[in-house]
């Protein structure tokens, strides 16, 4: 694991996903993941990690919220 | 045409109808009434700020609170925003600052301050000891972790590092984004996120080890 690549592509690996490395690194990353299965497995569990975190945190806000912002919004303009 | 005209300005001041003025000059899509601009643009991220304080209050009804407020705040400071820019990360700075003034020194977490300073090796880590087999399987075990048992976790998460994962994880905010947000260097955006991540990664692998859910264990013998 610690030729090849591997200890580069997981230090950035992070973010390469969030797209936050240069081009040239972004590249050598993804040739990498291209031919490295336990790196690319790491990228699974990282990428799966930030879609079940992305779904479990959906809300819909309540509809008494929406009405008192609402209701706040016109005394903060009429008191302008 | 002239008649709505001289009726919508009937009830403006002088000093609204500048500001007004003003704005128009600034961008030529605002309309002249900032609080219908402010409803149409600004009320959409409602259920996005709401889901957001949630994670930072941890109960609906503070979370209200804190969705108020910031709605509060926004309108208040309209007239400040750049139109093009960026708008939700604008509602998320305001959001951010307003849990921090007034949340946050009623909860006073004392011990999490520290944790920036802990070194790696200190928190131990979920990857490097894993193998691969055990790797997907890892995937797939978090892919079907309830929605409950995941929010569960992330509340274990020391708030400053869950508010990085946040607004990474769910809201897609960049490095440079988070690091406006939370007034922080994107150095220490970057760890809080990765040790946030780590932390996160390690409670849904003992959640899933304890539940016997297949080649979970993944903790590392560190």
């Amino acid at each position: 694991m610690s030729d090849c690549g591997c200890e580069k592509a997981r230090r950035d690996l992070e973010e390469y996903l969030r797209n936050e490395v240069c081009r040239t690194g972004h590249s050598e990353i993804r040739e990498h993941l291209e031919n490295c299965e336990s790196c690319k497995d790491e990228a699974l569990v990282a990428t799966t990690l930030t879609d079940v975190v992305a779904r479990a945190c959906k809300e819909t806000a309540p509809e008494e919220l929406r009405d008192q912002v609402f209701a706040r919004l016109r005394e903060a303009q009429a008191a302008h | 045409m002239t008649a709505t005209l001289t009726r919508e300005r009937a009830d403006v001041s002088p000093v609204d109808d500048i500001s007004r003025l003003d704005w128009r000059v600034m961008d030529e899509t605002a309309s002249n009434d900032p609080r219908r601009d402010f409803e149409e643009q600004a009320i959409p991220f409602m259920d996005q700020l709401y889901a957001a304080a949630m994670r930072m209050t941890r109960n609906p009804a503070d979370a209200a609170d804190l969705v108020q407020e910031t709605f509060v705040k926004a309108y208040a400071a309209w007239s400040t925003f750049s139109q093009g820019t960026n708008l939700k990360a604008w509602l998320y700075r305001i959001l951010t600052n307003t849990y921090i003034n007034i949340y946050r020194k009623r909860q006073r977490e004392p011990y999490q301050g520290t944790i920036d300073e802990l070194e790696d090796w200190q928190l131990g880590g979920a990857e490097s000891t894993t193998s691969s087999s055990s790797r997907s399987a890892e995937a797939e075990a978090i892919d079907r972790m309830p929605a409950s048992v995941v929010k569960d976790a992330l509340q274990e998460v020391p708030e400053d590092f869950r508010l990085a994962v946040y607004l990474a994880d769910v809201e897609g905010f960049s490095y440079q984004e988070i690091a406006d947000i939370m007034k922080t260097p994107i150095g220490t955006v970057m760890s809080r996120l990765h040790r946030g991540r780590r932390m996160l990664r390690e409670m849904l692998a003992d959640y899933a080890a304890e539940r016997g859910i297949a080649a979970a264990k993944t903790r590392s013998t560190k």
